[in-house]
């Protein structure tokens, strides 16, 4: 058999035995085998002295064609029992991806902070500081400042929870305005602020009454605010919690510490304003109240009525809350079931 | 007050439906709702009993033949005590509704035909406590003939439609209709037209008998008084029954019942009173005495004290003023002489002697809110005029005079251009005057001033922003555009110790904790068990209940309670944290110091068993990861130590440990008692609370970024048998201390006591890790500084190294 023919059936019979190859390792072995220092090629080259001379380049040339041919089948044999290996390994590795995965629980937040932190985070956008305040209060900012004198119907031991003649739990957040108008400094520019927090009641506790819940004051005092800047601003508050569609009415009503107040309403969330159960047919939802600050209060804060003005307002975070979410019991944002606090998880 | 329809437009052209005004005086003025009465009333006439006779089949029953304006008369068959012939009364015919579904038919009773039933105002859906005394136990009876046949619904007023204003207290002017009238003619855009009180002079007899005296001057504006003689007394006629039950008030007799239309026409309320049993004829306002009693009826006196307003005759009470007439000189059926009294009483006395004896009603309420003081006299004028109309008098005194405060107009300047700045309009003077004329208020203009007059009807008025409200309501809210205030920026944004707790917060709530709110104001046991801080107790004076009676000093009870409440709702896998206030007080302060707190609590078992997963029982150390990822959050200088305490009372002795940063206590961690956690019905469970104020205190680490480390660390196990009361925080604080300044790390990997370890002893193993930044260590200096430790464990702590 020439050299010749003795390379290219080396060749057919390595390209053959790579082809029928099923494991890697019987590859490698074949690739040392075949191709190696000790392999039939590298003998059947021995041969090459009984090659004319002028024939020798040719016959190089077919062996390195037969090594490269042969290499190459056995690469791309490797590769088809990779493949097959990796196919097989995906398939044992299949898993049931229904079946639940190990939780690593995130708590949730109160849904009457989440809230509020909503509410905060809107005005702290528009430039409000996020005031707080205390929950054992005088009664000089409680009522007195707030133009509730004495004597009023509206500070009645029968309503406030007293500690001593002159100190309470406050039962309004609009105890802070005093305080806030007092320690605020008018020549570095308006005061825009809100103070979230727990309100205190003689209130016996039932699904619509709590002797605690949370109230949230806003205040604004600068020269020249109006009514109408209190009402694009609740317009504005509004539709960041019930939805970009409300529309906000102003209905007269009366604050000792407002003149004008007014008790806003909201179009309702639920029915667009048709009428349903929510709004009691009237499409309608009663949410804050509000107004311009009465010219006492700010003079009692040394503010000159004439020069400026303010507005004010005050909500409930329990009731903005039972609105959204439909809860009708108070008492469920306070006993804390963690069945009910769980049902918020990352709302706001 | 309801303001119906039919009296309205006495005043008022209004055809609007009730609907409709209640809507628009809700969005101009006061809160409103439509009242309609009578929807479910139907066949309802006046029948004429003609004649009446014993049941044959009854003890109780009678037949009676009714005229009900037909051809012919029909047997109605009658078991109320008060029927009798020749009365004019209410018939239910066949097939008339009656509230609540009752459906009446014509039938047979106890074998006697009946076409249909004599009724009773209660029957019509009138209350009780409403009907005249004489008809609440039977059939109402017609004061005079009316016509058979003739619909009774709308004789007795029962299809009257109202306004029900819901006023807030300063628009008290509208708790009389003319007042209302006011303000539905100012939303409307109409003036209302009323007929002042004509007497006739020439029965005006000069009276100079009556003794008035007025001694408790400061509480008492104004005080007339008219007398009257010849009256009548009987029932009202029937228009002023049917208004006085449809504004909730009881018929009682003509001149009690005028003076109470009067009150609901004017908003003032008007006293009567038997002039001939008043001692002396004479009344006085004054102070009572600790000693007075006021006698009310044959059932209740009132001991009255001596901040209690009165009227006195002589040495008897007759009532507490602006409250309450008593059962003396009350005017009956006997009563021929009559004083009436239009007064006006301080409203802050008012409402505390109505809180005081619990007897608040119609008057009181109007003077606690305020009454026009303008309306004294022409009230008690038109008490005479209604009872001269009704019962014809012989002659009455004129006004008799015990105290007279003129009644003055308010006059408030206003700034147009403040006006439309303040709200945020453009209304031209025109515009403005044209709204206040509506009101029935004056006004003279100069420039930009606008100088209105303000009648004493409205004496809520007194400022310019009261003027404010008035134009802008009229003018309509609904047409305010909304803009956002215009002046400079400001930084908003929350206070740094604001942000602090929401940090703390955000930890608590990665680590798996629900968030809770609980109560401020807790039991005194709440108060008591968990005051670490040692604070003086704070208490409010006037509890509801005594679970909400002190200030908290701890958020641990709260969380207990809420493990507790939950466990007895089968959820006892429970973690929890609160972010609240403790209430902190001194002995020598009366306010309490508000304190931010932070505290969290664990019961049951973290994670639940699953396909794939165990659950495990919560254990201190549990709580206590949490604690240490919320300390390592801080990102403080100070080193936090967790030092074993068994002072802390109803936690466990063995299981709690105080939490020092750098030696100053922030909180604590631990698990409850055994029994204390028996008795608030909770599974083992573990709390820690912290200090918000101190944490914050603390001294932030100042970090500056490093490379990760260049070169290999270098580790050595040890382990060690050392006596069992050596806590391991003891022996790592020694190890540091002897490490050499390469020790980086030393975790625990293994605690052991039991069989192969000499009793009383434990074995400690822990993985310390050494590392030099900038060189890489040789096994010389490690060795060198694990030498120094173990020498040093041996020294201190006797330790045996394994």
């Amino acid at each position: 058999m020439s050299l010749n023919d003795r390379l290219k059936e080396l060749r057919a019979s390595g390209i053959d035995d790579a082809k029928r190859a099923e494991h890697l390792k019987d590859l490698n072995d074949l690739r040392v085998k075949l191709l190696g220092k000790k392999g039939p090629i590298t003998q059947a080259l021995r041969g090459m002295k009984d090659v004319p001379k002028e024939e020798r380049p040719e016959i190089g040339t077919l062996a390195n064609n037969v090594k490269k041919d042969i290499q190459e089948a056995i690469e791309n044999r490797i590769q088809e029992v990779n493949q097959r290996i990796i196919a097989q390994k995906l398939q044992e590795e299949t898993l049931d991806v229904t079946l639940p995965a190990q939780s690593h629980k995130i708590g949730t937040k109160h849904i009457l902070n989440q809230t509020i932190e909503d509410i905060e985070q809107f005005f702290i956008g528009l430039g409000y500081e996020v005031a707080p305040g205390y929950e054992v209060e005088e009664d000089h900012y409680n009522f007195e400042r707030l133009n509730i004198p004495k004597d009023h119907p509206a500070r009645d031991m029968q309503d406030t929870f007293y500690i001593t003649n002159e100190l309470l739990m406050r039962t309004q957040t609009s105890a802070q305005e005093g305080r806030d108008m007092d320690a605020h400094d008018f020549s570095k520019g308006p005061l825009k602020m809100i103070s979230p927090g727990i309100v205190y009641r003689r209130d016996d506790d039932d699904a619509t009454h709590s002797h605690q819940f949370h109230q949230l004051e806003g205040l604004v005092v600068d020269k020249n605010i109006s009514m109408a800047d209190l009402k694009g601003t609740l317009e504005a508050l509004c539709r960041h919690v019930f939805g970009p569609d409300r529309e906000i009415r102003f209905r007269p009503s009366f604050f000792p510490f407002t003149e004008p107040s007014v008790e806003v309403d909201v179009s309702c969330f639920n029915c667009g304003g048709e009428g349903c159960r929510i709004c009691k047919y009237t499409g309608w939802i009663e949410v804050l109240g509000a107004g311009l600050t009465h010219p006492n209060v700010l003079k009692m804060s040394g503010i000159d009525p004439q020069q400026y003005s303010a507005f004010a307002f005050g909500l409930g975070p329990e009731r903005f809350a039972m609105l959204k979410y439909g809860i009708d019991d108070i008492r469920d944002f306070y006993t804390n079931d963690v069945r009910f606090l769980e049902q918020f998880k990352g709302v706001n | 007050m309801k303001i119906s329809m039919d009296w309205l437009k006495e005043y008022l052209p209004v055809d609007h439906s009730v609907e409709e005004i209640a809507n628009k005086v809700s969005l101009t003025g006061i809160e409103s709702a439509p009242v309609k009465l009578g929807t479910d009333l139907s066949k309802l006439v006046v029948g004429h009993i003609t004649s009446i006779k014993p049941h044959p089949d009854s003890d109780h029953l009678n037949l009676c033949q009714v005229d009900i304006g037909q051809s012919k008369e029909v047997q109605i068959v009658c078991g109320a005590p008060n029927v009798a012939n020749d009365q004019y009364v209410i018939v239910a015919l066949d097939g008339a509704d009656l509230p609540a579904g009752k459906k009446i038919k014509k039938g047979e009773i106890r074998g006697q035909v009946s076409n249909g039933m004599i009724c009773g105002l209660d029957e019509l859906g009138v209350k009780e406590s409403l009907v005249p005394t004489a008809y609440q136990k039977g059939i109402y009876v017609f004061p005079a003939a009316e016509t058979p046949g003739q619909d009774a619904k709308e004789l007795l007023g029962l299809n009257d439609e109202m306004v029900d204003l819901d006023i807030t207290p300063n628009r008290a002017d509208t708790l009389g209709m003319r007042g209302a009238a006011w303000e539905i003619g100012a939303t409307y855009d109409e003036k209302p037209q009323f007929t002042d009180p004509k007497l006739d002079e020439t029965k005006v007899k000069a009276v100079d008998d009556v003794k008035i005296q007025i001694k408790a001057d400061d509480l008492v504006t104004d005080y007339l008084v008219r007398t009257v003689s010849g009256v009548k007394v009987s029932e009202s006629p029937l228009w002023m029954q049917r208004r006085l039950w449809n504004q909730g008030i009881q018929p009682v007799n003509n001149i009690v019942d005028a003076a109470n239309y009067v009150m609901i026409e004017y908003g003032e309320p008007v006293e009567v009173y038997d002039l001939d049993k008043l001692d002396d004829k004479s009344v006085t306002v004054e102070m009572a005495t600790d000693a007075s009693k006021l006698v009310l009826d044959d059932k209740i006196t009132k001991d009255l004290n001596q901040n209690d307003l009165v009227i006195n005759s002589g040495n008897v009470t007759l009532g507490l003023a602006g409250v309450i007439h008593g059962q003396n000189a009350q005017v009956t059926s006997k009563t021929t002489n009559v004083l009436i009294e239009s007064a006006v009483y301080d409203g802050t006395s008012v409402r505390k002697a109505a809180q005081r004896h619990d007897l608040r009603g119609d008057a009181s309420n109007r003077f606690e809110k305020g009454v026009d003081n303008g309306a004294v006299e022409i009230s008690l004028n038109r008490v005479v005029e209604l009872i001269d109309e009704i019962t014809d008098l012989d002659s009455y005194s004129q006004v008799l005079v015990g105290k007279e405060t003129p009644a003055k107009p308010t006059i408030i300047k206003a700034s147009i251009e403040h006006i439309n700045r303040l709200m945020g309009i453009t209304l031209t003077d025109q515009e403005m005057i044209k709204i206040l004329d509506r009101l029935g208020f004056t006004t003279a203009e100069n420039g930009d001033q606008l100088t209105v007059t303000i009648p004493s009807r409205r004496w809520d008025m007194t400022i310019e922003a009261d003027l404010i409200e008035e134009i802008m309501r009229i003018y309509g809210y609904e047409n305010l555009k909304g803009t956002l205030p215009s002046g400079n920026e400001t930084n908003g944004g929350y206070t740094p110790q604001r942000e602090f707790i929401n940090k703390l917060k955000s930890v608590l709530l990665s680590e798996g904790m629900d968030e809770t709110i609980t109560f401020g104001l807790v039991s005194k046991k709440e108060a008591t068990d968990f005051n670490t801080v040692e604070s003086e107790y704070t208490r409010v004076l006037h509890p509801m209940t005594e679970d909400h009676e002190y200030l908290r000093t701890s958020l641990i009870p709260g969380l207990i309670k809420t493990i507790a409440y939950n466990k007895a709702r089968k959820t006892s896998d429970i973690s929890i944290f609160e972010q609240g206030r403790i209430f902190d007080r001194e002995e020598v302060n009366d306010r309490p110091k508000e304190v931010e707190y932070i505290a969290g609590a664990l019961s049951g078992d973290l994670g639940a068993d699953t396909w794939n997963t165990n659950a495990k029982k919560a254990d201190f150390y549990d709580m206590k990861a949490i604690v240490e990822e919320l300390l390592e959050f801080l990102n403080v200088e100070a080193t936090f130590e967790f030092t074993p305490t068994d002072k802390i009372e109803h936690l466990h002795p063995g299981q709690t440990a105080i939490i020092t940063a750098d030696e100053k206590t922030v909180g604590f961690v631990g698990k409850l008692h055994p029994e204390y956690q028996a008795k608030s019905s909770v599974d083992d469970t573990y709390v820690f609370e912290l200090n918000v104020y101190s944490l914050l205190a603390l001294t932030k680490k100042n970090v500056k970024a490093q490379s990760a480390p260049k070169y290999p660390s270098v580790s050595r196990d040890l382990a060690i048998l050392v006596d069992k009361q050596i806590a391991s925080g003891q022996i790592v604080k020694d190890i540091f201390n002897n490490g050499g300044e390469y020790l980086k790390d030393v975790n625990i990997f293994d605690v052991y006591q039991g069989s192969n370890i000499e009793i009383g002893h434990k074995s400690l193993g822990y993985h310390l890790i050494f590392q030099n930044p900038n060189d890489t260590l040789t096994d010389d200096t490690v060795e060198k500084a694990f030498t120094q430790i173990k020498d040093s464990l041996i020294d201190q702590f006797d330790v045996e190294v394994r």
